[in-house]
């Protein structure tokens, strides 16, 4: 219960902080953000667009690493654990590509440019829609399982080189890109420490909020399975 | 459009909203699911 009260104050605290602390030229005082040239206002989206697409990273692997442990002991549980992770996974692949559109409209004038990092959130999407089409294609529970846990491994591999790699090894407007002017991984570009504690807050209270989700989406799935195969017994 | 562009903070208050969404629609299908299981308990008795 306390993590979940700690839970419920972060984030509280990181919405509070991240709509309102003002941005100042010289940030002097510990609630002030710095004034990041081309960003402007739009720079405090940091807070809530870049959790989503953290958590799409932490879910999809959470995905591969069950399907892993699936293939070792053939537990249905953990194929419940991974297609739980993967289902979040692909909603907060969506609200990264949403939430980036929105901004784009603003700080790029178009809601879709084929930016190196649009397509490829773009060509992740793709991937794990097939993930989801190739599930439900099969009526065998086991055969399924096995299946979709040799795609999610396999898929898994280009997460890393999708969203960390290939943005910030091409050119393009997204902040963090190769010729972007402020410099660095999106993470330290001129951020001041207060900007920093602020987003790290808030990837811990969003990375909380997804394994709660996680644990309550899991749990509803093991639990309708071993219903479904009491229902079975009894004939 | 010209409102946002003059007042961005407008913006990140749509992409909270955004997430928010995206986590509602989570909720829903949780619910959905959960009540199909009630269903079938409440068959069954």
């Amino acid at each position: 219960m306390i993590w979940k009260i700690f839970l419920f104050l972060l984030l509280c605290f990181v919405s509070i902080a991240g709509i309102t602390f003002p941005i100042v030229e010289n940030p002097q005082r510990w609630y002030e953000f710095p004034f990041i040239k081309g960003l402007e206002e739009n720079a405090k989206i940091i807070f809530f667009h870049v959790p989503t697409a953290w958590l799409t990273v932490i879910a999809f692997f959470m995905t591969a690493l069950y399907s892993f442990k699936y293939l070792r002991k053939k537990n249905l549980d953990d194929d419940a654990k991974s297609y739980a992770a993967a289902q979040l996974g692909i909603i907060f692949c969506i609200l990264a590509t949403v939430t980036g559109a929105v901004w784009a409209k603003f700080a790029w004038g178009a809601f879709w440019s084929w930016d190196p990092r649009q397509t490829s959130i773009f060509a992740l999407l793709l991937i794990y829609g097939a993930w989801f089409a190739l599930r439900s294609s099969i009526e065998s529970e086991e055969k399924r399982a096995t299946l979709s846990s040799v795609y999610a491994i396999i898929a898994f591999v280009t997460v890393p080189f999708f969203i960390f790699v290939m943005p910030r090894i091409m050119t393009g407007l997204h902040p963090g890109s190769a010729d972007d002017t402020n410099a660095g991984p999106v993470i330290d570009f001129k951020m001041n420490a207060n900007m920093q504690l602020i987003f790290f807050l808030s990837l811990i209270g969003f990375t909380i909020l997804y394994f709660w989700m996680w644990r309550l989406g899991y749990k509803s799935l093991i639990y309708r399975d071993k219903l479904n195969k009491q229902l079975l017994i009894r004939g | 459009m010209e409102f946002l562009e003059k007042n961005a903070i407008y913006i990140v208050m749509i992409i909270v909203l955004i997430v928010w969404v995206g986590i509602f629609f989570y909720l829903l299908n949780l619910d959905k699911r959960i009540k199909n299981v009630e269903k079938e308990i409440g068959d069954k008795k």
